[in-house]
């Protein structure tokens, strides 16, 4: 089953992102790995377009918020309001209770709000008048955010970047896809006849499919190499975490599942580690901006 | 990036800092006050740059040019402070300071382990200095600490646990080797530690230092005096600073100077180069002493083990000593009636002024013996002398004064004697020490018909303040002369000082270990202070154990030790043979303690290794850190004929290595014996 509908996934999600499989594969890997998504491109290259289009075709539920500054975390979580005719205070809940929240711009909104979000991520529930109030399963964020630091904007710390599983940029289209884009029918359209290729449970049992995928010692040491040589090369102010090493692992499970492999391969890893690390490491010295992520899977070596 | 050598982390450059102060401090004790300030200023300029980023000399010419000027300063001032000759103070200084300036310039990973093995070389040279059981127990902490110090620099990401505790394991696994190498690395005689110390002519005006004393040839592993003396063979004297005895005045009355001659062993035979004792049975009855009771001095003395049988008495003694089985000889010396084993300890009064057999001497006949035809120009300068001054008093007025007159220097390092060895130093090189001049001015008597005698013991020692306890030490051993003048007896004179008169005055002021005194807490209670007592006694005992059998395990303690261990005839040779034999077994062991576990994960990255050979070999290039689906891709694309047994020796890889299907691997390792890329190969 798996198989047939992931190409089925892959298919519809490329028929609406023109001359992106990549993006699309790594956003969909993220997804079936259980991480949430950060996208860091420029406006108008399609970050709202995938987001729905995997909202779509996976059937979820979907919601978006376009960040500001003025942002509280009650317009994200939502608000007790007095009901006269009950006499008692009754939850609205906010636009984090879906499966697919598109975060619009979120390096606009305050600390404050950004924190609200990023934990109810990293907890999967909100917390509101001392209830816990679970979300709903799966749940999925995909946030944005310009990449150039613009004036009124609040960018977000490194511990919260580590939240995020991978961060992804999307790109101009080449030629032949812009073409094909300019000429076709409007995406917004298309969308909407998108039907679902997958149920939530299916969703679910793909997710715990990814999970159970087999990686063995050997690719287990090679990812502790690789993490070994962050935390020991010098060149980053610090290694990456435990956290970000089982993100990788997992990142390069769901790689390997839509492969149609049940065992991870150093290739799964290598594929996925640049998506995983680069928002989590900070290079010591900023003016040697070299290409250190080829450079780093060039140099450590796979254990034979 | 990759040309440039990586840079050790901080972290170990700090932890290898602070490891150099702590090898350094004990050293500090001995090196003069402005080179441990040097040593510590570097250290600080090292170390604000691993905190608050200061720069280094790398960073800046102006700097570097202040660190090469430091340096050379450093150097002219170690050289200014003890001479050209490079031995063992100056060469520990000049170490000691350079190892700073190499810390300040380390900037890559063979730096560092640079200053680490000098540093180690510093640990080793702390044995010059001291060789008790606490200081080779902070030389162990420093060897483990240094050790780490190079784990640190390989593993930055290690925590100061993890690191001391991966030394520590190294260590333990080296111990049977170094107990191994200790037992059996054949022994040469003398003190282990012995080295040639610094000289300082008599010229150079140092009283301080110039007093290291003569000693008589220490040989044959003994510590202490031997009962011969053998002029002009030695041209470095074995300095040490073990001590002989220590002695405790009555009164805590301490004479001067000038009137410590510690008596031993008297040597009357010479063959011209040797000189010897009599032999016992000529001894004859006891010596006729008069003397004048009221300058006699009351003292306890305290001798540690030397392993023969002379007691050492303040010239000279007036009765026998107290608290120990000794007969005094017809030369006035003591000899204990069993051999010195441990520490010995017995009260005893002298007399510094007396008459020894003033009206005669039975042995006087052998007090005139010269070997025939020997020393011409010797007996040619006495028959001069004596021509001139008939009286006997002058005589010996005019050889002193020929001695202080010519140009003869007091050295711890003579040039080697050849030929007639006292004619030779009398006119030719006349640098010497006391054994020189005692040797040359008893011929000199003797040839002038008066007879003479060498004494040997030692002159002079320390006073500690606190205690008042006068410690003598083996570098003060001394020899002199005695002469026989009728109606005086035997008579003391000391040629030595006669060229150098500090030698003699102000004796030796070297470093004084503090005397272990019982806590002030310890004095209250009698159990207490008898608790204290016995932990003292055990210390001892720990403590002579030590020195027995560690610090004085030399060549007659190691054949003792093997013939124990049932050797029949130790010899250098059965000691190799046996060194071999066991260096084999410890790394027979070492090496199956570390393989056993490896033998079967091996053969599959063999094969694989192997494979990925061939396929170089056969012109796909192979780079390590690539996946193997991604080389299997590229070399099927490079051998398109051989396509089918890439792909499938690499999915048998695949499932054994990512799999988890081990029982592949025999397929998998019988695929690439088989696999032959070079039959396909255009």
């Amino acid at each position: 089953m798996a198989q047939g509908s992931i190409h089925a996934i892959l298919d519809q999600l490329n028929h609406i992102i023109l001359g992106k499989p990549r993006a699309v594969r790594l956003a969909l890997s993220c997804l079936l790995a259980r991480g949430h998504l950060l996208i860091e491109d420029v406006p108008g290259v399609g970050k709202t377009t995938l987001a729905h289009a995997l909202a779509s075709t996976l059937g979820l539920s979907f919601q978006r918020v376009q960040f500001t500054s003025d942002m509280l975390p009650a317009d994200i979580i939502g608000v007790s309001v007095y009901d006269r005719e009950q006499g008692v205070f009754s939850f609205h809940r906010g636009a984090i209770f879906c499966q697919l929240l598109l975060a619009d711009e979120i390096n606009r909104a305050s600390p404050r709000t950004q924190s609200a979000l990023l934990e109810a991520m990293e907890e999967q529930q909100v917390t509101v008048e001392g209830e816990a109030m679970p979300l709903k399963d799966p749940f999925f964020v995909i946030a944005t955010q310009n990449p150039t630091h613009q004036i009124g904007t609040f960018p977000l710390p490194e511990s919260q970047l580590d939240r995020f599983l991978m961060r992804i940029a999307i790109g101009y289209p080449d030629a032949q896809a812009e073409h094909d884009l300019l000429k076709g029918e409007d995406r917004r359209n298309l969308l909407q006849h998108q039907s679902s290729q997958l149920s939530v449970s299916e969703l679910l049992n793909l997710q715990q499919q990814v999970n159970k995928l087999t990686a063995s010692d050997q690719l287990i040491h090679y990812v502790q190499a690789l993490l070994n040589y962050t935390r020991e090369s010098g060149r980053f102010v610090s290694g990456l975490s435990p956290r970000a090493g089982l993100g990788l692992v997992r990142a390069a499970k769901a790689w390997a599942c839509i492969d149609g492999r049940d065992f991870v391969l150093p290739e799964d890893v290598q594929s996925v580690l640049p998506s995983v690390v680069e928002h989590r490491l900070q290079l010591n010295d900023s003016s040697l901006q070299a290409d250190w992520l080829s450079e780093m899977l060039q140099t450590v070596p796979i254990p034979r | 990036m990759k040309a440039s050598r990586p840079a050790p982390p901080t972290v170990a450059i700090n932890w290898l800092m602070a490891t150099l102060v702590l090898i350094a401090l004990p050293h500090f004790l001995h090196l003069p006050a402005w080179l441990s300030i040097i040593f510590l200023a570097v250290m600080g300029w090292r170390l604000m740059n691993s905190l608050r980023g200061w720069p280094l000399p790398e960073h800046h010419l102006l700097l570097r040019a202040v660190h090469l000027s430091l340096a050379i300063i450093a150097v002219v001032l170690v050289i200014a402070q003890y001479g050209m000759t490079i031995a063992r103070d100056a060469g520990v200084a000049l170490l000691t300071v350079l190892l700073a300036f190499k810390l300040l310039e380390t900037r890559d990973i063979r730096d560092y382990y640079l200053s680490c093995f000098l540093g180690f070389f510093l640990i080793a040279t702390q044995f010059f200095f001291q060789q008790s059981m606490l200081i080779v127990l902070l030389m162990m902490v420093n060897v483990l600490l240094l050790t780490s110090c190079m784990i640190s620099v390989n593993d930055a990401s290690s925590s100061i646990r993890q690191r001391i505790k991966t030394s520590g394991v190294l260590l333990l696994q080296a111990t049977p080797m170094m107990l191994l190498l200790f037992v059996l690395f054949p022994r040469v005689p003398g003190p282990l530690w012995g080295v040639a110390n610094d000289y300082v002519e008599v010229a150079d005006s140092m009283p301080s230092r110039m007093t290291l004393g003569g000693l008589p040839s220490l040989s044959q592993g003994q510590t202490g005096i031997s009962e011969a003396m053998q002029v002009g063979r030695i041209s470095d004297l074995v300095q040490s600073d073990a001590i002989a005895f220590r002695v405790r005045f009555a009164d805590n009355k301490i004479p001067s100077n000038q009137i410590l001659y510690w008596r031993g062993p008297v040597l009357w035979h010479t063959d011209g180069e040797q000189w010897q004792p009599l032999s016992t049975d000529t001894q004859s009855s006891q010596p006729e002493i008069s003397f004048d009771e009221q300058h006699r001095i009351d003292y306890t003395v305290t001798m540690e083990r030397h392993n023969q049988q002379w007691l050492f008495a303040l010239d000279l003694p007036d009765s026998l000593p107290q608290g120990i089985n000794a007969a005094m000889n017809s030369e006035g010396s003591l000899i204990s009636s069993e051999v010195i084993r441990k520490r010995s300890q017995f009260n005893l009064s002298s007399v510094p002024h007396y008459q020894f057999n003033a009206r005669h001497d039975p042995l006087l006949n052998y007090a005139l013996e010269l070997p025939d035809d020997q020393h011409p120009q010797a007996r040619q300068l006495a028959q001069q002398l004596r021509t001139h001054y008939p009286e006997k008093t002058d005589y010996v007025q005019a050889v002193l004064n020929y001695f202080s007159e010519q140009p003869f220097y007091y050295t711890l390092s003579p040039p080697l004697l050849s030929g007639d060895v006292i004619d030779s130093f009398l006119f030719e090189s006349r640098h010497g020490f006391c054994e020189h001049y005692a040797a040359s001015f008893t011929v000199l008597m003797r040839a002038a018909d008066i007879p003479a005698r060498v004494v040997i013991g030692y002159q002079g020692g320390d006073v500690n303040s606190v205690d008042q306890i006068l410690t003598v030490r083996q570098r003060d051993a001394h020899a002199w002369t005695e002469i026989w003048l009728a109606e005086q007896g035997w008579i003391r004179v000391d040629p030595t000082s006669a060229v150098a008169s500090e030698r003699i005055l102000s004796g030796i002021r070297g470093l004084l270990p503090s005397e272990r005194r019982m806590p002030r807490a310890f004095a209250d209670s009698p159990e207490l202070e008898n608790l204290w007592q016995q932990l003292r006694e055990h210390w001892e005992a720990v403590n002579n154990a030590w020195e027995l059998w560690v610090v004085g395990y030399d060549p007659t303690r190691q054949l003792e030790l093997l013939r124990k261990l049932g050797m029949k005839q130790p010899d250098w040779r059965s000691m190799a043979k046996w060194l071999t034999i066991g260096m084999l077994l410890i790394f027979i062991t070492l090496a199956w303690l570390t393989l056993r576990h490896k033998t079967q994960r091996d053969s599959v990255a063999e094969a694989y290794l192997d494979f990925c050979r061939r396929l170089s070999k056969s012109g796909v290039s192979v780079n390590p850190a690539e996946g193997p689906m991604t080389l299997a891709q590229k070399a099927a694309q490079h051998l398109p004929e051989a396509a089918v047994d890439i792909q499938a020796i690499t999915s048998d890889y695949l499932a054994v290595r990512y799999q988890q299907q081990p029982d592949k691997a025999a397929h998998f390792i019988e695929k690439v014996r088989r696999f032959k890329p070079g039959n396909h190969s255009r």
